[in-house]
């Protein structure tokens, strides 16, 4: 495998309208997926993530900037000449088709063969685990079902890549988290580099190889689920993924002199210079509560406690008023036991403790 | 118990209006049926039933040619109002909105804003220089302006079927390797069909019953169905007029119900 395979986003720029109506949609991205990768383009609606997956697709091409597949500059091709097929928000399935019609469609536009196509067809149908619903219309489907199908069609024609645009928004619940399974083993099955778009961080999460975080546009950041979880590379996406804590604080050699009082180590090292003002991350469930003081913990105060079935969210106010949110595992009665007003200590896990690179 | 909504069925005299309209609608239509198979020759009288006046209408010479000639007509120019119509409906449809937009509506769909009578003069002195300048005197005008008139008519369920009809759908085929060409054939062309079907019998039965322009752009000998019954009916009622307007009045009601069938929402 070449240092070229995969898709590579340059400097691609999407600008919609023209004068004041002028919308940036995509702001100069630059990005490679590798062959093979389940990548997901995490991001709030708007973000410009699904634009950047119809400059894939070819649904539109780049004010500027290039579209390259395995190292091929495919900007300008149009869609039905590129190997890379799309599940679609709304499935599209073609209502007059029948489910088996359906998936053989991409094949028959290429002029495959009917026996290939019929083989073909009735692998996809048991990949997707739909063989009994062949001759169905997709009117006479469910939305599980239908998505399968959606699935099964854009899989058939065996593209280079398969590109999902937020293929589980429309799911209930439970049949969501059923697909997101399923969809990672198509993905492992078929080996076919999967580009999966989503505004929930818990889908890409739990999915993902790769995620990218997208916002107004631009990549934020790239990299492992637990990298993005673990290192937030700013505040839109700690905040983004997962919930967090913000602290303020004076930089010291690898601590942090927080606001709210303490000096407290840090994670990792950081860029931001000794003894500038930055702003630290740390997730809910890496801070425990103490009774008593101990090395590295801050007095607080419970404001509030909520629950939520297999955890509860106890609010604490720092010496400064600082609010902080930790996760408490519920035990058996349900009650964490702290009540509004309590003094506790919070002591917060060593190496949790994470500054955000994005700050002046 | 306060919470009826305004509900017109309810207003005093709703029954009886209702009933009036109907009675003024569908009283005449069934009284021509009606006297259709009188024994008798007078349309005012009932003198006993009869088949007789079906086989002498059709036994008719001019009858059968205008028959004959309105088919003819009726047939080609919807078949070419529908096809106008589908590529005026694509392309009404498919591009953005502009400002212009309801300036190409308007132009559509004139010949159902402008009087019948105004299309008409103005169809007979245009085709009058062109029978001049070129000698023709075929169908040809009657075909072409018939064509003109249905277009609004086949042009609106057609409209119809297309801005029901999901994009995406169109985008997912070319996706799937379908060229233009391709997904017009096997994703848009069927799903228009129903419309398209729909708007071509619109414009039959339009063409089929049209007087006011035929009148005007035919040619001498060129009657159709409808101008033939009018020469008729300027002499004397007779009951084989009444005969000829009973089946054309089948012909309109399973047209109309065909476009009914059709046309209802199908999953």
């Amino acid at each position: 495998m070449s240092a070229q395979d995969g898709v590579e986003a340059r400097n691609a720029r999407k600008v919609y309208g023209t004068g004041q109506e002028k919308v940036v949609a995509l702001d100069n991205v630059s990005i490679v997926i590798k062959r093979g990768e389940f990548f997901t383009l995490l991001g709030p609606s708007g973000c410009g993530k699904t634009t950047l997956l119809r400059l894939i697709a070819g649904f539109e091409t780049p004010t500027s900037g290039t579209i390259l597949l395995d190292g091929t500059d495919i900007t300008y091709d149009p869609p039905n000449k590129r190997p890379v097929n799309t599940v679609f928000q709304s499935y599209a399935l073609f209502p007059h088709l029948t489910v088996a019609q359906n998936i053989g469609f991409g094949l028959e536009m290429r002029g495959h063969a009917k026996a290939e196509v019929d083989s073909t067809v009735e692998e996809m149908l048991a990949l997707v685990r739909m063989e009994s619903m062949a001759d169905r219309k997709p009117t006479q489907l469910s939305g599980g079902q239908q998505q399968r199908v959606a699935l099964a069609r854009a899989l058939a024609p065996q593209p280079k890549v398969l590109l999902l645009d937020e293929p589980l928004s429309a799911l209930d619940l439970k049949l969501r988290k059923e697909m997101q399974s399923e969809l990672k083993r198509l993905q492992l099955e078929t080996g076919i580099t999967f580009i999966f778009v989503t505004h929930d961080q818990e889908e890409a999460l739990t999915m993902s190889d790769r995620i990218g975080v997208m916002k107004s546009g631009s990549l934020l950041q790239v990299g492992s689920p637990r990298e993005i979880y673990t290192r937030p590379a700013d505040r839109f996406v700690a905040s983004f993924i997962g919930e967090t804590n913000f602290l303020t604080g004076v930089l010291g050699k690898d601590a942090i002199t927080l606001d709210a009082g303490g000096t407290l180590p840090l994670g990792a090292s950081t860029q931001a210079k000794s003894g500038s003002k930055v702003t630290a991350s740390i997730r809910p469930e890496q801070i425990r509560v103490i009774e008593t003081d101990a090395p590295g913990s801050l007095p607080a105060t419970v404001t509030e406690s909520v629950y939520f079935g297999t955890d509860s969210h106890c609010h604490f106010a720092l010496a400064d008023g600082t609010e902080v949110v930790v996760r408490l595992q519920s035990p058996a009665s349900g009650d964490v036991g702290l009540s509004r007003g309590q003094n506790v200590f919070l002591r917060f896990e060593p190496g949790a403790l994470m500054v955000l690179e994005d700050q002046a | 118990m306060f919470n009826r909504s305004f509900s017109i069925s309810r207003l005093p005299g709703f029954t009886t209006i209702a009933i009036l309209v109907f009675v003024m609608l569908y009283l005449p239509i069934a009284m021509l049926v009606v006297f259709s198979f009188n024994s008798g020759t007078s349309v005012a009288i009932w003198e006993g039933f009869t088949l007789e006046w079906y086989p002498r209408a059709w036994a008719n010479e001019q009858v059968k040619d205008a028959t004959i000639r309105s088919l003819i007509i009726a047939s080609t120019a919807s078949v070419i109002a529908t096809i106008v119509a589908t590529m005026a409906a694509l392309a009404t449809t498919r591009r953005k909105q502009t400002r212009g937009q309801t300036f190409v509506y308007i132009l559509i769909n004139q010949p159902l804003m402008v009087p019948e009578i105004v299309t008409a003069v103005a169809l007979l002195i245009f085709f009058a220089s062109i029978k001049v300048a070129t000698g023709y005197q075929g169908l040809g005008y009657l075909i072409t302006a018939h064509a003109a008139f249905c277009i609004p008519f086949a042009y609106l369920p057609i409209r119809a079927r297309l801005e029901g009809m999901d994009l995406t759908l169109e985008t997912a085929a070319a996706d799937l390797y379908a060229t233009p060409w391709q997904t017009f054939r096997y994703v848009t062309l069927p799903l228009v069909m129903p419309g398209a079907i729909a708007g071509l019998m619109l414009a039959f039965v339009t063409s089929l019953d049209d007087v006011v322009i035929t009148l005007f752009v035919k040619s001498a000998g060129q009657d159709t169905l409808p101008t033939y019954m009018l020469a008729q009916i300027r002499r004397a009622v007779t009951t084989e007029v009444n005969a000829i307007s009973t089946l054309l009045l089948g012909l309109t009601v399973i047209m109309l119900t065909a476009f009914f069938l059709l046309t209802r929402k199908r999953n």
